[in-house]
């Protein structure tokens, strides 16, 4: 048997307001899958249907719009997902080691989710914070920065008590040496 | 009128002409290679491939006037960059040039090829697309001689079946988006979607749907590549065996334009042939399907009712004899002549004249409607392709044919599979003496007391009357028993029937079918019981009727062919003048 997923009353008002920001629906494609998103952890098939239905659209279109984009889980995730970099300045900062110390000491695999369903692994091209490698970030949200395996000890524990690591502010190098 | 200059050679266009670029170059008959674009769709400019170099001449703000360079000619400004001409729009003046006389365009279609084939597959011997792959023969003409890829390509599923019909090679994909536009500008149902992006990239329904559009099988003709393969006929034939006859779909009203594809007398594929007026480049998937009425359960060689309800095979002979003899023993006014919006304008015809001249006064037909079976595309409620066409020779539609058939001693049916289609019962045709001119072996040839085999829409030229009004004709495919592809002028010859010999172990004479086409009949029951009239090749009987009926005043099959088809609706007429 197939889940089947509805939108909460908030939602749908949520979706309302989206809505009147474009012009077509189609247009809302995006947001609406962030919503969905956001309310299931996901956007399985089942979850595409529903936003295909609510925005009356085709659900072949959401469907390809939901692929295109790989921030938008197609599976089932764990609570955690974390994006380690393995493009390649994390990669010559340590990126895999990184990867693979976490893979280590959850005992799952890049791709996978661990039984308790709190983390799932990913590895992840360039996410744009080279300068501050290696790094990871945290279900499309929190960048955690120059990783080290203390660091990553640290995190996991944090997350496990279900806090989110703060954001880092990262100062530019050259106008920290121009402050001093 | 505005001008434009394409490889240096000045052509004209009207103002607010809204072709592409592209188009415009292809109508006047010289040639760009593209893959994405399709006249019939929008031209989303993905592949690449028909890049021109276009620029439009300077013009001094102050005085209107071109600028002159110091030999006299117009200052010509490029475009930073070369252009797809599919999006381009035309503007007077506009100077264009293609692959023909700028080498830089060249090498710009030549690396784009080299892009598109980075990860298709290059195994054109095994594909099914080879022999009609626009990939193939542009890469051919305007292609890379190799390619520097020189890592493992990316592989895709190779045996998607997206829907009853429609079989997928992904590997073979590039992307285009053809059968994506088809489905969401043609037939509307928005199937097809492109599923993940980069070099993943290939078209498939949402998860746990079907392609089961009921036009789905358009997207493997417009597909450029193999991709898209029709799952009935993958690898049953390669295109250069085979021989492509012009024809007229019969299982709707709407007269679809069709190809019928052929090899050793066997029909392999029906697809869809360009008729503006009528369906464009489109037909509906049943269309293809009727293939095999042309090929399997054929009725061959007359049989006749000796001893009950058995029918056995008999001779041409007693078969007209019997006729003849049938007739003679009953008076004119007990026969009742059927004829039939399944065959054609001529034989309903020649029919109608035989037995008009006999004294037969009581001609019937039985309208095949099936209500709400049609659309706004090209499916119609009217079930037969020519039931215009009977009513203008003057049948009378029956809504009850069974009371009509009841009150005969004799019925003389055409090529209708009235008690298939739940017009008739078999039980109708108890009382009555039945003569059955059929194509096929069905229910109602099991209940006629006499069955004389005639020609399909595949074996003979003949014409059919569309919903509309307009009339179109079909040229002889199939060779029959007494037909010959190489004496008949009506008939193509593919390579093997040109090249091959009839001991080749490819050719068989099992294919043909032992069948006249109706008018010999006609021709041959006239001269048995004496009248006065003989037929000829349709040709010439399409001549009669246009001379003896005012509805198909001035019809040939000269002008049926050059014009693609006659509107005889005059008040459609006037509505496509207007």
């Amino acid at each position: 048997m197939e889940e089947t997923y509805e939108f909460t009353k908030e939602d749908l008002q949520e979706i309302e307001t989206i809505k009147a920001k474009f012009p077509t629906n189609t247009a809302a494609t995006l947001p609406v899958l962030w919503v969905a998103q956001r309310r299931f952890g996901h956007v399985e098939p089942a979850v595409q249907r529903l936003v295909a239905k609510t925005l009356e659209l085709p659900e072949s279109h959401v469907h390809g719009v939901a692929t295109f984009y790989t921030m938008y889980y197609k599976e089932r995730k764990g609570k955690y997902v974390l994006d380690v970099c393995t493009t390649t300045s994390c990669q010559l900062c340590g990126g895999y080691k990184m990867l693979h110390y976490l893979e280590d000491k959850l005992g799952i695999k890049a791709g996978e989710t661990t039984e308790d369903g709190m983390f799932s692994i990913q590895s992840v091209e360039c996410l744009g914070a080279c300068g501050y490698a290696p790094m990871m970030q945290i279900t499309n949200d929190v960048y955690v920065n120059n990783l080290t395996e203390e660091k990553l000890d640290e995190v996991i524990e944090s997350l496990k008590e279900g806090e989110m690591p703060e954001f880092e502010s990262v100062g530019m190098p050259l106008l920290e040496k121009r402050n001093i | 009128m505005s001008e434009i200059f394409i490889d240096g050679q000045r052509y004209e266009f009207e103002e607010g002409d809204d072709r592409g670029l592209l188009q415009f170059i292809l109508d006047n008959g010289k040639e760009v290679p593209f893959f994405c674009y399709h006249p019939s769709m929008s031209a989303p400019a993905n592949c690449r491939q028909c890049y021109v170099k276009v620029g439009t001449p300077v013009k001094n703000r102050d005085t209107g006037e071109y600028e002159l360079d110091e030999n006299g000619d117009r200052q010509i400004r490029w475009f930073p960059k070369m252009q797809t001409s599919c999006t381009t729009q035309m503007q007077d003046g506009m100077v264009v040039h293609t692959q023909e006389t700028s080498d830089e365009v060249a090498r710009a279609q030549k690396d784009t090829m080299e892009f598109i084939l980075i990860n298709h597959p290059l195994d054109c011997p095994i594909c099914d697309q080879a022999g009609e792959c626009p990939l193939q023969i542009q890469t051919y003409k305007y292609g890379p001689e190799g390619s520097r890829f020189e890592v493992k390509k990316q592989h895709k599923p190779k045996r998607v079946e997206l829907g009853p019909r429609v079989t997928l090679d992904a590997e073979r994909c590039i992307n285009c988006t053809r059968c994506v536009r088809f489905t969401e500008e043609i037939s509307e149902t928005n199937q097809l979607t492109i599923t993940s992006r980069g070099d993943k990239n290939y078209p498939i329904t949402a998860p746990g749907r079907e392609f089961d559009d009921p036009y789905s099988l358009n997207t493997v003709d417009i597909c450029p590549v193999g991709a898209l393969t029709s799952t009935d006929f993958r690898f049953k034939a390669r295109v250069w065996e085979m021989n492509q006859t012009p024809s007229i779909d019969i299982t709707g009203g709407k007269g679809t334009n069709i190809d019928l594809w052929t090899r050793d007398n066997l029909i392999l594929r029906i697809t869809p042939r360009y008729n503006g007026e009528v369906n464009d480049h489109w037909m509906p998937d049943a269309g293809r399907e009727a293939y095999r009425r042309f090929n399997e359960k054929r009725f061959s060689r007359p049989a006749i009712k000796l001893d009950g309800d058995n029918q056995s095979k008999t001779s041409w002979n007693n078969a007209i004899e019997t006729f003849a003899e049938t007739l003679e023993s009953n008076k004119p006014e007990d026969v009742l002549v059927i004829g039939s919006p399944h065959a054609s304008v001529e034989e309903n015809f020649a029919l109608m004249k035989v037995f008009n001249l006999w004294g037969v006064s009581n001609f019937k037909f039985a309208p095949h409607v099936e209500e709400g079976a049609g659309d706004d595309l090209l499916l119609t409620d009217d079930q037969a392709p020519n039931t215009n066409g009977v009513k203008l020779l003057g049948y009378e539609e029956s809504a009850n044919i069974a009371d009509d058939v009841k009150k005969a001693k004799v019925t003389i049916l055409l090529t209708d599979e009235l008690i298939d289609r739940g017009a008739l019962s078999a039980d109708d045709l108890k009382d009555t003496f039945s003569i059955l001119m059929a194509t096929n072996e069905c229910e109602t040839t099991k209940a006629a007391d006499l069955v004389i085999p005639v020609t399909c829409i595949a074996e003979h030229a003949a014409s059919y009357v569309n919903v509309d009004g307009r009339i179109q004709r079909s040229f002889p495919a199939k060779e029959t028993k007494y037909t010959n592809r190489s004496l008949d002028l009506e008939m193509n010859q593919g390579r093997l029937d040109r090249f091959g010999t009839n001991f080749d172990n490819w050719r068989t004479e099992e294919n043909k079918v032992d069948c006249v086409p109706a008018w010999e009949i006609m021709d041959k029951l006239a001269e048995r019981i004496g009248l006065d009239v003989s037929f000829g090749p349709s040709r010439e009987i399409m001549d009669e009727i246009a001379s003896s009926i005012s509805a198909f005043d001035g019809v040939s099959y000269e002008r049926m062919d050059n014009e693609m088809g006659i509107n005889l609706n005059p008040s459609t007429k006037q509505e496509a003048t207007a």
